[in-house]
This record gives structure tokens, sequence and C-alpha cells, in this order.
């Protein structure tokens, strides 16, 4: 083997020696960057030091005492929306993460597995398979859905697949709500087959052995038990004969498929087995809700699902699990002033601290906002707008300081309108601005989104919560596409 | 009389008005290398994705070991036995330097994906194999490619070694014919020379056939067997380098009408 | 025969509105190669925007300006505004994401139309508005066809849609503009180095896209379609399918793909279950994609290998 010319340093001193300029410490070097620094620094080193399997029985401990730590049945509600939405997002993250397939129909899978649950297990048809029969079939038949949509997708790729796709769970979500009053040739009088928009309700809770999964602890236990089997399936997939196929072919097709990788099968299988874990989901999803309907498996789902995969990072496997949580708990918080109060002031504060690296800078922008607060409520009261009181709009703990610091208009509607267009033009100017100038518009912007927050946003959460979805992909895509915990991707266009 | 490696007969390949080969045949014999040159736009990485399967040829056949593989899908070509680089470097930059290699391992593997999932015995010592193959494919690049780099993503590569992680990859997936774009465009003199041994070596060493599309005529002259001169999809020359290098057909092809009288 | 005639004479009106949604998705796509899902959202907000601009003339029944005027400020309005939006997404939700992947570009894309819906329900509320055209326009007036009836807003729309379609046609083959679109539809790197501004051009194609969209809203309001943050969903998918339909990236496409579309849903809606009418729209779009990807009237593009 001929001595290395090249100029580089010698590869066995670069190895043992860890000297500027040496291969292994350049090739460290996004490492060292990328090393959080600051209190919290340290732990999370001891974190990632740990084995893998102690990093996960942390959280599914957690989720194992839950149920005894509560019996509030909203909290074991959520905690099985939960579970049904990581399993959606395991499902979703072959298709999608692994193999990059953007499928933006796969919503279509998860009703499809809830209707087919509903129709052999509810009063619709007067079928009531047990649960050991109708769960299998119900994967089965939606993996067979999932290779039927595949299968004329298999040549399109990209943008076309996306459409293709996007329309497929169109087409379903819009036969699901008109089957109403199915007319068949052979049938005297027309068949309800899916009750039209009002869905199939009484669907039949699950049992195996004799025991009904009455409660919702059960389901609980159910959906974690799934999900633990979900992660560890993927984790196992990552590294494997098929994931690396998948990998290989999300990152260049026509490469991967000249290294022996079969595209169309491979298309198929990521459609096949996402498909099943989503049916399987939808079976569960009907047993829980003992009933299906079809305002579920819309739009908005699709994009939540996207949003979690997104936001925790595609192809990391304990950033679908954060962003799915993050995705499900977070709407939960914000249905209560209270709580998304003080999630929200949290969230400010704690961006605030982590963009800005000196405590002199933070401190100044917490105080400019401060006296921008008083001022402009000098300036309302002056021009006499109507107001209300502190009890009339807020209560709880952080009541007098809210209440002392912002002004609640009377006609909430229009002042609060008017800020949130104002916020957002002043967002929108602030990225074409220099730092200084973002430094210093900060306090003003600050306190416009306390502003627009608790006079307008406050009050309608659902809207809320749709607006922060969508403004926090865009800002996703813009500022860090690889999410919390992906890994930066290099792209060839 | 053994049968070619690769065979190639009467080949053409259309492209609307624009014909890219044009009745081209070749035979590469076992553990040949065989240089293919010519000017831009002659129709050389056509061939390659002719005989890979990207295209299917309008008219004659390709062979690969006897069997023929006109048609098939790139897959199924790579599957029996004949692998490829390309021009432009084509990794999958996002993986690392064993995951380039491990994937490329795909059609070798029979774990099924369940199997993979709860680890089953094939699965395992399938896995074992990989790690083997991996160690077996990049020692052949010496000190290059090892270590911690094996655990690097392929963007974090230099250029030169990326060329050599995709030959790798090629190797990887057990091909015995291997089809070089261009291995050596972009290096400098000793990566350059490094790249013609390592070539030279794949044929001695693991009795590969090689054909190489190339530019550099100082690699050509280093390791060709056989040269074939090929000019908008036509072969003006074959034989020898010195005598395609000395043909006035090539040197019209890359100097112009009249250049070849000045010899 | 007169039914058939009726519904034909629906198709054709309503796939006018497809047309200039269609028009907008393929001028985007043409020239950027970039799928703008958000493109719907533009429609409702230029529905939304002309009906405030009407009432603020004091319309629909008490405007202080002849109704021919309200009709232009409408419009105007909208297509102002339409513009105005699509340049301010494309400027900070789109522009970073120039040299990423596809899939960023669509989340992002996702994300605007989500944040357009939900941006609209905060500040026009959940109430359907209604254009209540009748109370401004005579929809006597017009003419028949035998005795099929052709009120003088829906010869508005269709006229306008063509009108529309027309300058934008010429915009893109006949001007020094559109030979610059054109060069940023091939290579956007070889068009700035021959002195192109590339965000110059791109800032125009979604002005021009989403006025394009506005302008749609507005004539759909007129039709007396209702309006609401969600029917840029539908409207959007449908103008979308006919873009593709007529060959995504072809001007002609876009306005043959929109009429194809209208006429074939009012078809369904008329001869078949109405309910299934938008499913048949979808099922027509995947057999197009299935078997002829580019459309009708588009181009097969090469890439090199």
């Amino acid at each position: 083997m001929s001595e290395n010319q090249t100029g580089n340093q010698p590869e066995t001193a670069g190895e043992s020696g860890r000297g500027i300029g040496t291969d292994e410490w350049v090739a460290q070097h996004e490492q060292r960057l990328n090393q959080a620094s600051g209190p919290f620094a340290a732990l999370g080193q001891r974190w990632l030091q740990l084995p893998r399997g102690i990093q996960w029985l942390v959280p599914l401990t957690i989720a194992l005492l839950i149920p005894f730590l509560t019996s509030n049945d909203y909290i074991l509600r959520i905690g099985v929306n939960l579970g049904l939405f990581l399993m959606l997002v395991v499902g979703l993250n072959l298709t999608v993460g692994y193999a990059g397939l953007l499928d933006l129909g796969f919503v279509a899978f998860y009703g499809f597995g809830a209707y087919m649950y509903a129709f052999v297990a509810s009063p619709q048809f007067g079928i009531h398979w047990p649960t050991w029969l109708a769960i299998p079939m119900v994967i089965a038949v939606t993996a067979l859905f999932g290779l039927a949509l595949g299968t004329p997708s298999r040549r399109l790729s990209g943008d076309y697949l996306a459409i293709a796709t996007l329309f497929f769970g169109q087409m379903f979500l819009v036969l699901a709500v008109s089957s109403d009053a199915v007319q068949f040739p052979w049938m005297q009088e027309p068949v309800d087959v899916t009750g039209g928009a009002n869905g199939i309700t009484n669907v039949d809770p699950f049992s195996f052995f004799g025991f009904t999964f009455s409660s919702m602890t059960s389901y609980y236990f159910l959906l974690l038990g799934l999900i633990v089997i979900g992660v560890f399936a993927t984790l196992r997939i990552h590294n494997s004969r098929h994931g690396l196929a998948w990998r290989a072919m999300g990152e260049d097709a026509l490469a991967a498929q000249h290294m022996t990788i079969p595209p169309v099968r491979m298309k198929l299988l990521a459609f096949t087995v996402g498909a099943a874990v989503a049916g399987l989901a939808g079976s569960v999803f009907a047993s829980v809700q003992l009933g299906v309907f079809p305002s579920t498996f819309k739009l908005p789902l699709l994009i939540m699902l996207y949003a979690a995969l997104i936001l925790g990072g595609l192809g990391s496997v304990p950033g679908l699990v954060i962003g799915a949580i993050i995705m499900v708990v977070l709407p939960e918080v914000l249905r209560f002033p209270d709580y998304s109060n003080w999630l929200f002031f949290i969230v400010l504060i704690v961006a605030v601290v982590t963009t800005l690296k000196s405590w002199k800078i933070i401190t100044a922008v917490f105080v400019s906002t401060l006296a921008v607060g008083f001022a402009a409520n000098g300036i309302f009261l002056a021009l006499g707008v109507p107001y209300l009181t502190t009890p009339e709009w807020t209560e709880g703990p952080l009541a007098p300081i809210l209440g002392a610091w912002v002004f609640m208009p009377e006609d909430r509607l229009l002042y609060g309108n008017i800020a949130f267009v104002l916020l957002v033009v002043a967002i929108a100017w602030m990225t074409t601005r220099t730092r200084r100038t973002r430094l210093i518009a900060l306090p003003f912007v600050l306190w416009l989104a306390v502003f627009t927050w608790e006079v307008r946003l406050l009050l309608e959460p659902s809207v809320t919560r749709q607006l922060l979805i969508g403004a926090l992909l865009i800002v996703l895509m813009a500022a860090r596409p690889q999410g919390l915990f992906g890994k930066p991707r290099v792209e060839v266009l | 009389m053994t049968e070619p490696a690769l065979s190639l007969r009467g080949v053409t390949k259309r492209f609307g008005g624009l014909t890219s080969l044009d009745n081209f045949s070749l035979d590469v014999e076992p553990a040949e290398i065989v240089s293919v040159i010519g000017p831009n736009g002659a129709g050389k990485t056509t061939l390659f994705n002719v005989v890979t399967g990207v295209y299917t040829p309008d008219e004659g056949r390709v062979f690969l070991h006897g069997e023929d593989v006109t048609g098939l899908p790139p897959e199924k070509v790579a599957r029996q036995g004949i692998a490829r680089t390309f021009q432009n470097v084509r990794l999958f930059l996002n993986l690392t330097v064993r995951e380039n290699i491990k994937a490329a391992m795909f059609g070798r593997t029979r774990a099924s994906l369940l199997g993979s999932i709860v680890g089953s015995p094939l699965a395992r010592r399938e896995e074992v194999e990989k790690e083997e193959q991996v160690r077996e494919a990049l020692e052949f690049f010496g000190t290059r490619l090892q270590g911690y780099r094996l655990d690097q993503p392929a963007y974090s590569l230099s250029y030169a070694n990326r060329r050599r992680l995709e030959i790798a990859r090629a190797m990887a997936t057990g091909a015995s014919v291997l089809l070089l774009d261009e291995p050596a465009a972009g290096m400098n003199p000793a990566e350059t020379k490094e790249i013609a041994q390592i070539i030279r070596r794949l044929r001695d060493d693991r009795g590969y056939t090689i054909v190489v599309i190339e530019h550099d005529m100082h690699v050509v002259e280093g390791i060709s067997d056989r040269v074939i001169a090929l000019d908008h999809g036509v072969q003006i020359a074959a034989g020898s380098f010195d005598e395609v290098a000395t043909s006035p057909a090539v040197i019209e092809a890359y100097l112009g009408k009249g250049a070849a009288v000045t010899k | 025969m007169e039914y058939f005639g009726e519904q034909l004479v629906n198709g054709i009106i309503v796939g006018g509105v497809y047309a200039l949604i269609a028009l907008g998705y393929t001028l985007i796509y043409g020239v950027l190669q970039f799928l703008n899902l958000a493109h719907g959202e533009l429609y409702m907000m230029g529905a939304f925007f002309g009906f405030f601009a009407m009432v603020a003339v004091g319309g629909p029944s008490a405007a202080v300006v002849p109704t021919w005027l309200m009709i232009i400020i409408m419009f105007l309005v909208a297509m102002g505004g339409g513009a105005g939006l699509g340049v301010a997404v494309e400027r900070f939700a789109y522009r970073p994401l120039r040299k990423s992947r596809r899939l960023a570009a669509l989340i992002s894309a996702l994300g605007v139309s989500l944040f357009l819906q939900s941006a609209a329900l905060l500040l026009f509320g959940a109430r359907v508005r209604l254009y209540d055209t009748g109370q401004f326009i005579n929809l006597r007036s017009g003419f028949s066809i035998g005795s099929i009836r052709i009120d003088i807003t829906e010869i508005m729309v269709v006229v306008g849609s063509l009108l529309l379609m027309a300058i934008l046609w010429f915009l893109v083959n006949r001007t020094q503009l559109g030979r610059s679109m054109r060069a940023v539809a091939v290579d956007q790197d070889a068009a700035v180095m021959n002195g192109i501004d590339v965000d110059r051009v791109i800032t125009i194609t979604f002005a021009l896209a989403s006025g394009l969209a506005g302008a749609a809203g507005v004539m759909s309001g007129l039709l007396l379609f209702p309006v609401d943050q969600y029917m840029g969903i539908f409207a959007g998918l449908k103008g979308f399918t006919a873009a593709v339909v007529g060959g995504i990236g072809s001007i002609p496409g876009a306005m043959l793909g929109g009429f194809i579309i209208g006429i074939v849903e009012a078809m369904a809606t008329g001869y078949l279950n109405p309910t299934y009418a938008d499913f048949i729209a979808f099922l027509i779009l995947v057999l197009v994609l299935l078997i002829r990807p580019t459309g009708i009237l588009g181009k097969k593009n090469l890439a090199k290998v």
C-alpha cells in the first residue's frame, strides 16, 4: 500500500494523538460545536452516557407508574391518546422517516382499521367476532389495503407520490362519510355501510380470554405494551437489512437500486407494514372510543403526525417519542387557561434564556419588556380605551401579576386581532434584521406576544392550537429542519 | 474458450432523435480490464446505464456470464454480479461508512423483516457475516477507511475517500464485474496513482472483471488490457493502448479533423 | 338533453374558477418545481378580502358606489391582498428552504395552510359569509341558450378567467419577464449567472399566482358559494387536480384541466350521487397520475443520470 503522499498527517499518528489537524480530531469537530453549554449540559452528558437500555427504562417506569399515581380518568385518557398517536407515528416513521416516501394519506389506514373492526364487532351488521379473531383480521386487511394503495403508486416518487396518497386519503374520507345509503344492485334497500357522517356506535370493547377491557386503565396498559413493542421493533429495524435498505432508498433511490435494493418491493413493504401498524391502532381506537367517527381521520390529524415526526427529528427514535408527547400533551394543556398560561410563560422565558447567551442581556430584555408593558398600559389609559378589571378576565396565582401588567381591553376581539396581525408582521420583519436590531425590537415583540396571548389567543384554545402547530412547522423547517433530536442532514440537489 | 464475463451484442440506444449508442458490441473476458475512452457525449455513461439496466436498449442484447440480462431492472442486474460507481459520486451521504457498505449487501442476505426484529439465528448470523464483509472490503484500501471513520457519515469523507468508499460499496454487493465511471476524476496525481494501483489489485488479487471509463490517459495506459474508443455512440477503435492512442480516428475525435495528419 | 346542457354549463362556470386556481398551482410548480399546498388558502383569503371590500363600500345592498365599480374594487382588493399574502408566504416560509429537500418545503406548505386557516378563523370568526350577489346584480339579466339560463355573473366568471389566462399566457411567452421566468424554471443557478434577478422573478411568480387565486375567490363568492375558512381545502385540491390533469407546468393545460374537472364534477353531481362527486374528481386525478403523470398537455422532463 503506497504511503500517504497527499499532505495529510500520517494516519497512524492521527489515530493515537489528539493534536490539532489530525483526522480524528477534525472529524469530531461537529460534535464539539454542538455540545451544549451551561448547567444542564453536565446533566445531559451524564444521561447520554448511560447505556441505552437504562435510558429507555426511565420513561417506561414513569409510564408504568402513572396509573397508580392517579385515578383521574382524564389523565389516563390522555395517556391512551398518546399511545394511539405514538403507534401511528411509529408506523409513519417507517414510511416517511426511513424510506422517505411522502405518504399524505396515512390517516386513511387508521380509519380503515377502525372501520374494519367496527364492521365485525358492533351492531352495524350484527356481527360480533371475538377479539382474538377480529384484530388479526383487521391487521391483515389493512395491510392489504396498504398494498393496494402502494401498488398503483409504486412508480411515483416525491411530489407525485405525495399528491396521489393525499388524494387516496381524501377519497377514503369521502367514501366513509357518504356510504350510509349504498345501493347494491343485488339488494332491495340501500345499505348503511359506514354510518355516514355520524359513524358507527356501540362498538364492542376488546376482550381476551374472558377479560373485557372496560376501564381506561386496561387500555392504557395495552397501548403501553404495544408501544414498547413498536419502539423496540423500530430500534431493531434501524440497522437491520431492511432498515438500511429503506434508509439507502431514502438517500438515493437510483444508487440503492444499483446496489441490489429493489425499490418497488421496498416501497410496497413500507406501505404495507405502516398500514398494518395503523390498522392495529385503528382497531384499538374503535374499541376505546366504543365508536368510529369519520371526523377523526381528516387532514389535521395527518399534519399533527407529521409535525410530531419532524419536531422530534426524522429517523430518531427518541425524537419521535418526544415529538409525539409534545403534540398530544400540549393541546390538552392548552385547554386549561391557567395551565396554558404557565406553559406559555415558561416556554417564552426558556426560549429567551436559551437563545440569548449572556445574563446581562437577558435581564435587560426582561426589564425592557416589563417597561414596555407599563408604557403600553399608560397609552391605553390615556386613550381612554375601556378595559376589564382583573377578576373579570383572570384568576389563579398569576392573576395579580398579570392584572397589573397586562391591559385587558373590553373589546378583546378587535384589539386582540389587531395585536395578532401586528405580531405576525413584527416577527416576520424581525427575521430580516440584524442581530442588534432584533435585540432592540425583542422587548416590544415579547410584550406584543403576551398581549396577544392573554387578550385573544387564550379565548380560543382549539384555534390557537392549530395556529401554533402551523407556525411550528413553518419555523421548524426554516430554522431547524432536523428537529429536536435529528442529525443535520446533507442534501445533494 | 471461456465465456465472456460481460457481452454486448449490437446494442443501440436512441433518445428521440439522438442515437447515443449505435450497434455497439463488446466482449469482456473474465478478469480482464477494459477501458472505454472517448470525448464527452460519446455515449460512455449511456453504455454503463444500458448494461446496468437503467435503460433498455432499442436493439441488441446484454449478457452477463452468459445470462441474458437485457432489460432487467438495475437491482436484478446487480444481483447477477455486476456493480458500478457513478460519474458524480452517489453515496448514501447521511449514512455512515459502515452503513453504506452494509446497505449494499441487501441482495446477498436473506433475513426477513420479522426475523431481523426478533433476532432470528439467520439474522444474527448474517449480521456477523456482514461485519466481516465490511472489514474485507475496506482493508483493501489500507488505512484509509478504518477505525473511527467507519461510523462517520459519508458526507464527512474527503473527495478521494468518497470515491474509494463507492468502490468498496460496489464490491460489497458481491459482484464479480465492476463498472467504474471515471474513478480518477478530480484526484491529484498521487491519488490518481493510488486509484490505478487499486484497480490493478482488484483484478490481480480478487479476480474482478473491470470496465473503466476514464479521461486520464496515464491511468488508461497503466491499467488496461484493452482499450475501446467511442465517439457519437460508435466504436471507432479497439485494441491495446498504443494502438488506440495512435489511431487516426481517435486523434481526430479528440482534437478535430486534420490533427491526425501530423502523426 | 336540457338537463345535460344545464350541467354542462354549470360545469364550465365552476371550471372557470378551478382553472384560475389551477393556473396558480401550475405557475408556481412550473417555475419552482414546488407544490404550493397552501395555494387553496390564498383563494379562501381572496374570497374573504373581497367580501370585506364589498361590505366596506356599503354592499351588498347599500353600496355608495355603482355596482360595476364595487365589483372592480372587490377584485382589486382580493387580488392585491392575495398577491401580497402570497409574496409574504414565499418570502418567509419558502425562501429559506430553497436549497433544502422537497419534503421540507412540502411540510412548510402544510404548516402555512394550517396557519392561514386558523388565522382566518381567529380573525374573521367561524360565521359563514355570503356575498348575496342578488342584492346588487340583477340575476335575471344575461341570456339563455334554449331554456338554460346563464346570468351575468356566470358570464363574467368565464370571460374573466379566460381573459386572465390569456394575459398570463402572453406574459409568460411574449415578454422579457416571462422569458426570465422560464429561464428560472429550467435552471436557477444558470439564470442567476445570466443576470436574472431570481428572487424578484420568484416573488413576481408568487404575486401573479396568488393574485389569480384571490380573483378566483371573489368569483366563487359572486357565484354564491359560501365563504368560510375551509373552502380553500377542497377547492385547492380540485384546482390542483385540474393542474395535474391538464399537465402541470402548462398554462393552457391548467385551463383545460380546470374546465374538465368542473364539467366532470357537474356531470357526476347531476347524474350520479352528488356526495360522490368529490370522490370522482379525486379518482380522475389518481388515474391521470398513474397513466400519464405529466398530464394531458404536460411535457416530460428528461433528467441526466
